[in-house]
């Protein structure tokens, strides 16, 4: 591996991503019902979890 | 259908391949660290795509999350950031988190009502930047930091920001509340009232302040004065006094003036006091003060721009001093010092009138120019040279790259 310095933006960035990824798939195959109510606040969930990960991160 | 290289003992890191790239290079370094063509992987890029469009988003996210060959890591994966710094970027994220929270309580019929909750956050959010604008306002040094930061936004239009939230909050709640014309009808004639007093006080009010201000002015000048008369006093006065009384020794009389200029000129140029040594032009002009004191000649210093003191600094400073030490010995009359500093160098040229010397005449046991001035400068990885000129005088110059 790498020495790549830790970044926490980047890892929450994927993960988030990544979540929102699932919930859609989800969403696809009828396990769950996506409606608008809902897909907003994922999508500002995920917005804002990058946001704040960049923030608290720091200055690169 | 090119295989892995049989040499290499690890595949190479999954990058962005320049070479080769049709698009992004994103199947020339895929084929790479695979050891597949990369014709094969962009027909199947192509496939998806046709198939549904998944090879394209794929190709996308490969795209951006892919570092291209030779950088660390994907600058398009870099975050986005909102202008301003970082506490605005954990402020809008905790923000935007809130507002999923609380949507979802809505959702889900935990809810109090629109007109309470939106209000209730907006007067949060008005009243959290407001609050931070008074706490920085109370120190200006971070307050200057981030005015000075790009996208970082003044402290008026900040708080403006705060105001216009707490006011819009305010407005919500009347109108969710049915309440906004009533509170127009109780308003309007209190802002009547408030634009006539206003009318009415106005010129008061101003000269008021302005009288206020005029009183600050003069209690600054009023302390300036008082403090030019007090460095006066220990200082000029005291020397004036001291040459009335050395008045039958014209050598002390003229070193006392030598030093009280310098004084003056140095508390004229920067407040600093003559003693002080934190940079090199204070520095040497306190070694040109002491070979004065020491030796009864006048050394001229002239500085342009000036360093921290660091420790080739005070290497040449102690080479500089030597220099003017031997200028005053055997130089003729006063002693020239030019030091210029830029970002690369410091020079330093130290002259006197005298008659010259040969350098190779010098008996190798005399160590003040080989050891103090050249050798010195050597040591410390600065050069010295010395012209001199029979009749016409000596000139050192010294050479020291900074850091």
């Amino acid at each position: 591996m790498s020495g790549r310095p830790f970044d926490l933006a980047s890892l929450v960035a994927g993960i988030a991503l990544s979540v929102l990824g699932v919930i859609l798939l989800l969403d696809q195959v009828d396990a769950i019902e996506l409606s608008f109510g809902y897909l907003v606040p994922a999508l500002l969930a995920v917005v804002g979890s990058i946001l704040l990960a960049a923030g608290l991160s720091g200055p690169r | 259908m090119s295989a892995a290289s049989p040499q290499a003992s690890q595949p190479p890191p999954l990058r962005r391949h320049r070479d080769g790239a049709v698009f992004g290079g994103v199947c020339a370094g895929l084929g790479r660290r695979l050891g597949l063509d990369p014709i094969v992987l962009r027909v199947v890029f192509i496939a998806m795509t046709a198939a549904g469009g998944l090879g394209a988003v794929l190709y996308a996210l490969l795209w951006a999350a892919l570092p291209a060959e030779g950088e660390a890591r994907a600058a398009r994966m870099r975050v986005p950031r909102v202008p301003g710094g970082d506490s605005w970027s954990v402020a809008a994220g905790m923000g935007m988190l809130v507002l999923a929270l609380l949507l979802l309580f809505r959702q889900w019929g935990l809810w109090v009502g629109d007109g309470l909750v939106w209000p209730v956050v907006l007067a949060a959010a008005g009243g959290g930047v407001i609050w931070r604008q008074s706490a920085r306002a109370a120190d200006p040094a971070p307050a200057r930091e981030a005015a000075a930061r790009p996208g970082g936004g003044s402290a008026l239009g900040r708080a403006a920001l705060g105001v216009a939230l707490v006011v819009g909050a305010a407005l919500l709640f009347l109108y969710f509340n049915d309440a906004l014309r009533p509170a127009r009808d109780v308003l309007l004639p209190a802002v009547v009232v408030l634009v006539a007093g206003t009318l009415i006080l106005a010129p008061w009010w101003i000269r008021l302040v302005r009288g206020l201000a005029d009183e600050r002015a003069e209690r600054i000048r009023s302390q300036e004065r008082a403090e030019l008369a007090a460095h006066l006093h220990d200082s000029v006065l005291q020397t004036l006094a001291l040459m009335q009384r050395r008045v039958d020794d014209p050598r002390e009389v003229a070193a006392l003036a030598r030093r009280q200029e310098r004084e003056l000129r140095a508390w004229l140029n920067g407040g600093r006091a003559l003693g002080e040594r934190g940079t090199l032009a204070a520095a040497l002009e306190l070694a040109a003060a002491e070979v004065e004191d020491d030796h009864g000649v006048a050394v001229d210093v002239v500085t342009v721009g000036d360093a921290p003191l660091s420790e080739e600094a005070e290497a040449l400073v102690a080479a500089a001093r030597e220099a003017m030490v031997n200028a005053a010995k055997f130089g003729d009359g006063a002693v020239s010092v030019y030091a210029g500093v830029d970002e690369h160098e410091v020079e330093v040229f130290v002259r006197d009138r005298g008659p010259g010397f040969e350098l190779e005449a010098v008996p190798a046991d005399r160590r003040g120019v080989r050891e103090s001035i050249v050798g010195r400068m050597q040591r410390h990885g600065g050069t010295a040279q010395v012209h001199s000129v029979a009749g016409e005088g000596t000139e050192v110059e010294l050479r020291m790259r900074r850091a």
